[in-house]
């Protein structure tokens, strides 16, 4: 009995600390404008000591929802929203995606996700410099 | 013009599917530099783009191998939809000039947290080798 009510302080407090670590990447998402994955996986992994098939797995779950929604409504609210180029862009991304990910399987994961790293890095810094270095 | 932002989604696409992570954080950039977009502008249109569920392919892929927490995934979700609602209203009042350095600020974060989790992995792999040998 004992233990049980242990154990379910332990996941209650584990959900709670998931919950926060969401809100925490939304406000990047909704601050940048981007779906918060790129946070969410790693974060998954590194705090809660998911695998990373099974981080992936998850973020993909709370990807699903259009959780973006209340922060487009405020972009929309501030004419921040170019209708246009997104509806030319969303059949492009779906179709690369499957492409992508049929390419995945021939390339080594491991490698790609450091290519990708430095590539983040190298764009971060050019578009933090591009911004204040003037 | 259109023909180059059509390219650019399917581009786009391709990194998503082989990388595992949302659009946005290329999609942002590649807005602001090759079609010449405003942050704020660019930042918007990315969140309409990640409306729609683009990842419920590769979801079904995940939970065909059991790879999913479902309720991790559904409280992440909910904290991502009140995180970015919140997120996007500390982003609009900030300077286009000044939200695009801080996104560049949070692309080199994502990309160092991005490199500690494929050293992790790398590690992971080859003692799994090592124990495979003996």
């Amino acid at each position: 009995m004992r233990k049980n009510t242990v154990l379910m302080t332990e996941g209650l407090r584990r959900d709670a600390g998931i919950f926060l670590v969401a809100c925490l990447c939304g406000m990047a998402s909704g601050l940048f404008g981007i779906g918060g994955g790129v946070l969410l996986v790693p974060l998954l992994g590194l705090l809660f000591s998911f695998s990373q098939h099974r981080a992936q797995g998850t973020s993909l779950v709370a990807l699903i929802p259009p959780t973006g929604a209340l922060a487009l409504l405020a972009y929309a609210r501030g004419g921040f929203v170019s209708w246009r180029t997104g509806l030319l862009l969303i059949p492009g991304v779906f179709l690369g995606g499957i492409v992508g990910g049929k390419l995945a399987e021939k390339l080594k994961r491991q490698r790609m996700r450091q290519v990708f790293a430095g590539t983040l890095f190298a764009l971060g810094v050019w578009q933090a410099l591009g911004a204040w270095w003037r | 013009m259109t023909f180059i932002v059509l390219l650019l989604g399917l581009g786009v696409g391709v990194l998503v599917g082989l990388l595992g992570v949302g659009g946005g954080v290329v999609l942002v950039p590649a807005m602001v530099y090759l079609l010449g977009m405003d942050q704020h502008l660019s930042q918007g249109t990315s969140l309409f783009i990640l409306l729609p569920p683009i990842g419920l392919g590769a979801l079904r892929e995940y939970w065909k191998q059991g790879q999913v927490d479902l309720r991790a995934g559904i409280l992440c979700a909910l904290g991502m939809l009140f995180g970015a609602y919140g997120g996007s209203l500390v982003a609009l009042p900030i300077p286009s000039r000044h939200l695009q350095g801080l996104f560049g600020c949070f692309l080199v974060l994502s990309a160092i947290l991005l490199w500690r989790r494929s050293q992790l992995e790398r590690r992971r792999t080859v003692a799994e080798e090592h124990r495979a040998h003996d």
